[in-house]
């Protein structure tokens, strides 16, 4: 195991990167096929990674370490597992998708793609870091090419969503970066993940700052950072603004792989590493989780802006991820040591996490089809459509499917998961919750039906049908819907093996007997 | 007779105290550039007194470094106002004001 | 007459380096007096004096002199900074390039010449051991920049920064003295060594009037390094003085105030330093604050970035609280990565700068279209300012702050990381022009071979320190290990 597969993971885009930047800005096409190049070796290479990936191992594999800064005790740590492995592999292949659905951008070429890639590698870099100061450079590296393509690529009123969506997510990583510190302080000064999930327990016990628990201070730093990328309810005023804003690869990656680094962040940092603050915020989580679910619905109900929709059911679908990871307690001796509820719920906070990914990509993807013709995206500026454009309704309609959580798509399995993980606790709440997913289906249906049924707005007679290269750039996401609709167990696999163990680091918490 | 060196320190603290006191009050350059020699000589007062007290002479070789600077300063800063009042015609720190948002 | 009495060869050796500096001065001033308008061999002459001064001075690291019979010391801390003030002389030089004629202005000898006085008076600064010492350069150091300051004497903006400028540091220098003397008369001696064993011995004269000498010398060295509340004069001189000046005003001088003030605390009275740590606080506190509100609402590059230098300052101040090897080293890595990002900053405004234009922000809209690595390079300059990784600013604040932070200055780093959030705002607001806004009418930046070259090494050590910082971060600490 000694080539250094997740490294080239994450330097792969980022030579593609520098190669661009290389490359004189007349070339478009050298540009775009570089970008494509270099996105289609990562994708290959993070299959190879999920084919040699041995699911039945608890903790870290293709690790590297290397010493970076030693006089900072900073290394250059990698390391993978079944949490990060499916969110790896998602990032490869919307990153690769995402340079063909932006083939026709037509402004700095050589700017969009050099930031592209460079976006890239900073959530590779993100999901496989096992070194806080590395994890943290990352986290930061993804804010800048984020910035950029929103403030430069953007739609009208993008400078104004740019900064938002910078200045927001940067308060949040500038309060995670306090709890990093915290930790690394409280912990015998080590940024070592690893090594900081085996001590902080018992570090932080009984610990008081200023008349509150140290675990608790460093919990509520770390969540209002993961909220803030998630989005959780009273953070999420960023997200429909830069999305609407953004480009659509660039939407596509903000929804299909930032929003994952949030859930991701609470799964790999704040679970392990804080279980008695896993255990302590579990309600409230599962009541963020409800509030995101209605919340996110009713916002997407009272949209007459397509992309604002589908920018509002990311947040009702981040919900049920959160209500997934909520279920953990239920491993609890007075919930029963449920572990079967407590593994439903977070092995589907982690495919719904990977699900939504693909769903809400295809989403973006269609409403970019439909604006590039159009010109607008106004729900009700249409009408009839399906009769001209058949094979881009019947994606749009599997899509929509998929995202309403009809059975036999892959929304659906995921939800059902979270679902059925978090009853046995928080019994109200997911009814509740269940009302979300009428929401869902009522806004998907409704604007479905305004955009395609009925009369042709004859406006759009001769609207073109969608084209090779964007059907090209739905494929492989449809055919992963229907197949991990059906048959999911390969993603299940890969995590389970990881989650089981996480559920017995928050088991092994003290408050959670007491519950 | 020897004077104490309480009445040096004092005297010397008093005519620094009427150099800041004139170069925060007084608005006409040359006499705040004036102040500030006043600040520097109370300086050169006192290093003569404690030498003298300390019986070691590094005060008053200070002294003489401190009246070199202070006659390049005056040259320097007269050129400078020079300049500026060739310019502006005014001496008044109050018409300084180009540069406030 | 037996000079040995007063100085020996290794003295001469020692201060070697300031003498290149002076000959190479002298040699520009006959330049300019037989030849005018010689302006690049005096460019020069200037710049071949600074990279020989700097070799002679390269040549102390990991060696420790005593020389003048104790008035100078050379070692690596001294030495890192002479290599400081070097590099932001060269670079100082190679951007005022012409630029002075831009403005309307015409680049004469005394210009390069004075560049090198005021390297020399900085050297000596961190290179004393005695207050004396420290007076003469800071004095050599501030009548250079006073002039500096006001070289556009035909300009009323340059000339009324350098009077402001002028009256200010002469008060300052007033305090200095008076702080100076205060100490001087307490303890009996001028030397740094003599002042601490006076101080541990019990051999003072008055309690209070050594305090209130401390306290003076403080308040002289704010004034020099701008902390709030003496900062008033900063942003009013930055802005005017011409745009190559500013670079050197808020960078060299500024690391030779700290330097020194580091200095006179760590080895005049490391006793006393528990006394002061209150005091400090509140400095370093207040100073981040106000330079960073006061920079929000700016319009002018150069203002913002004058209260910017405020904020860091107010940052650094946190190291002086902290003073240990950490923080002390925290410190020196600090002063040379906001020396390069400032030079770099202030190089491209004043490349871009032309009569009127090329100051304001709304000035910078659409650069990027048109130059794409200029506005990168700017761009790289202000994300480091705001200490973003993996750009060496993010490092050198992490460094200083978590020094801080083992010292248990908890509340004050986080409103200090707090700061940095907020000064975000407007380091990006230049950006955003430059790369989210179009215009009509975009800046045409003056190029010359030399100085695209400078700047590019700038943007690129901004990269290599924040991505590689390990050697640098050694080098420092064996400088601070000097003191601490």
């Amino acid at each position: 195991m000694d080539w250094n597969i997740l490294s080239w993971l994450i330097w792969l885009p980022i030579l593609g990167s520098a190669v661009i930047i290389l490359i004189p800005r007349e070339k478009a096409d050298t540009i775009k096929f570089v970008a494509a190049v270099a996105t289609g070796i990562q994708l290959l290479v993070a299959i190879v990674l999920w084919t040699k990936f041995d699911s039945s191992t608890v903790g870290f594999q293709f690790q590297e370490k290397v010493s970076w800064i030693s006089s900072l005790n900073v290394h250059y740590s990698l390391g993978i597992d079944g949490l990060s492995l499916p969110m790896a592999l998602l990032t490869a292949l919307l990153s690769f998708l995402c340079i063909f659905v932006s083939w026709k951008i037509e402004k700095a070429i050589k700017g969009y793609f050099a930031l592209f890639l460079l976006l890239d590698a900073g959530m590779m870099g993100v999901f496989l870091s096992l070194d806080f100061f590395l994890f943290y450079i990352f986290w930061e590296v993804v804010l800048l090419p984020m910035f950029f393509l929103i403030g430069m690529w953007g739609g009208s009123q993008r400078e104004y969503a740019a900064i938002k969506f910078f200045l927001y997510t940067l308060a949040g990583s500038v309060l995670m970066f306090i709890a990093i510190l915290a930790l690394y302080f409280a912990c015998g000064r080590t940024f070592d993940m690893i090594e900081i999930m085996a001590i902080a327990p018992t570090a932080l016990a009984g610990k008081l700052w200023w008349g509150f628990e140290s675990l608790k201070v460093i919990w509520i730093l770390f969540f209002i950072a993961f909220a803030i990328k998630v989005p959780i309810f009273p953070f999420h005023t960023w997200l429909p603004l830069a999305h609407v804003e953004a480009p659509t690869a660039v939407s596509v990656i903000l929804a299909g792989v930032l929003l994952k680094m949030g859930t991701y962040g609470i799964l790999r940092i704040s679970y392990p590493m804080l279980p008695d603050g896993a255990v302590w915020f579990a309600g409230a989580l599962a009541v963020l989780a409800m509030i995101n679910i209605i919340w996110g619905a009713l916002c997407a109900l009272a949209q007459t802006d397509l992309k604002k929709m589908v920018a509002y059911s990311s947040i009702n679908h981040m919900g049920f991820v959160m209500l997934g990871m909520s279920a953990v307690v239920a491993a609890g001796a007075k919930n029963g040591t449920n572990l079967i509820a407590a593994e439903a719920g977070l092995n589907g906070a982690v495919l719904q996490m990977f699900n939504h990914g693909i769903i809400t990509a295809m989403l973006f993807i269609l409403v970019g089809v439909i604006y590039d013709r159009a010109h607008h995206r106004n729900i009700d500026g249409f009408g009839g459509l399906g009769v001209r454009m058949p094979i881009y309704t019947g994606i749009v309609a599997l899509a929509f499917f998929a995202g309403l959580g009809l059975p036999g798509l892959s929304g659906f399995i995921g939800e059902a998961m979270c679902l059925i993980g978090a009853f046995p606790v928080y019994r109200g709440i997911v009814i509740v919750s269940v009302f979300g997913i009428l929401l869902n289906a009522a806004y998907f249906l409704w604007a479905f039906q305004r955009i395609f049924l009925g009369k042709l707005n004859e406006k759009y007679a001769d609207l073109p049908e969608i084209n090779r290269r964007e059907i090209f750039t739905l494929v492989p996401l449809a055919v992963l819907v229907i197949f991990l609709g059906i048959y999911p167990t390969p993603v299940l696999d890969v995590m389970k093996t990881t989650l089981s163990h996480l559920i017995e680091i928050v088991q092994s918490s003290s408050l959670l007997a007491l519950q | 007779m020897v004077v104490p060196l309480e009445h040096v320190i004092i005297l010397s603290g008093l005519l620094f105290s009427i150099g800041v006191m004139g170069v925060l009050f007084r608005r006409n350059v040359i006499i705040i550039f004036m102040s500030i020699e006043l600040m520097l000589n109370a300086v050169n007062l006192a290093l003569v007194g404690f030498s003298r007290y300390h019986n070691n002479v590094d005060g008053q070789v200070f002294v003489f470094l401190v009246m070199t600077l202070a006659a390049a300063e005056v040259s320097v800063g007269l050129a400078i106002i020079v300049a500026l009042f060739r310019n502006r015609q005014t001496v008044n720190i109050n018409e300084m004001n180009l540069m406030k948002n | 007459m037996d000079l040995s009495l007063y100085f020996t060869r290794q003295d001469l050796w020692g201060i070697l380096p300031e003498i290149v500096l002076l000959v190479g001065a002298l040699i520009i001033l006959s330049i300019e007096l037989f030849a005018r308008s010689q302006r690049a061999a005096m460019l020069g002459v200037g710049i071949l004096s600074l990279v020989i001064a700097g070799g002679f001075a390269s040549k102390n690291f990991g060696s420790s002199f005593i020389l003048f019979q104790g008035m100078v010391t050379l070692n690596d801390y001294s030495t890192f900074f002479d290599l400081l003030y070097m590099t932001a002389g060269i670079v100082t030089m190679v951007i005022s390039y012409n630029y002075l004629e831009r403005k309307g202005g015409e680049t004469r000898g005394e210009y390069f010449a004075l560049i090198l006085f005021a390297t020399m008076g900085m050297m000596l600064m961190t290179r004393g051991n005695d207050l004396v010492i420290i007076f003469l350069g800071m004095e050599l150091l501030s009548l250079s920049l006073y002039v500096l300051v006001g070289f556009l004497r035909h300009d009323v903006f340059s000339n009324e920064s350098a009077i402001k400028y002028l009256l200010l540091g002469a008060f300052a220098t007033g305090f200095f003295l008076f702080g100076a003397v205060l100490v001087y008369g307490t303890t009996g001696t001028t030397n740094f060594q003599h002042i601490a064993s006076a101080i541990t011995n019990n051999e003072i004269l008055s309690d209070t009037l050594l305090s209130l000498g401390i306290g003076l010398l403080l308040v002289g060295f704010a004034f020099k390094v701008a902390l709030v509340p003496f900062h008033m004069w900063s942003p009013d001189v930055y802005q005017g003085a011409p745009t190559s000046v500013t670079a050197f005003l808020c960078t060299a001088p500024k690391a030779a105030g700290f330097g020194a003030l580091l200095k006179v605390f760590l080895v005049a009275f490391p006793a006393l330093h528990a006394d002061w740590q209150d005091l400090l606080w509140a400095l370093a506190l207040l100073t981040m604050i106000v330079g960073n509100i006061s920079a929000l609402v700016q319009t002018n590059v150069k203002r913002m970035l004058a209260f910017s230098s405020v904020t860091h300052a107010g940052y650094l101040c946190i190291g002086i609280l902290v003073l240990n090897e950490m923080g002390v080293s925290a410190i020196l890595f600090y002063l040379l990565v906001y020396s390069v990002m400032n030079l770099g900053a202030f190089g491209i405004i004043s490349l871009l700068e032309k009569e009127e234009k090329g100051v304001n922000f709304k000035d910078y809209e659409g650069l990027a279209s048109k130059h794409p690595w200029l506005s990168a390079s700017l761009a790289l300059f202000m994300l480091s300012l705001a200490g973003f990784p993996p750009t060496a600013g993010f490092v050198a604040k992490y460094t200083l702050f978590s020094s801080a932070i083992s010292e248990g200055y908890i509340w004050l780093i986080i409103i200090a990381i707090l700061n940095t959030l907020v000064s975000v705002y407007y380091y990006v607001r230049l950006i955003v022009n430059m790369y989210m806004r179009t215009s009509e009418e975009t800046l045409v930046p003056f190029l010359h071979p030399l100085l695209s070259v400078v700047i590019f090494i700038l943007a690129i050590s901004i990269m290599f320190f924040g991505v590689l910082p390990g050697w640098l971060i050694d080098t420092v600490t064996q400088a601070a290990r000097i003191y601490t």
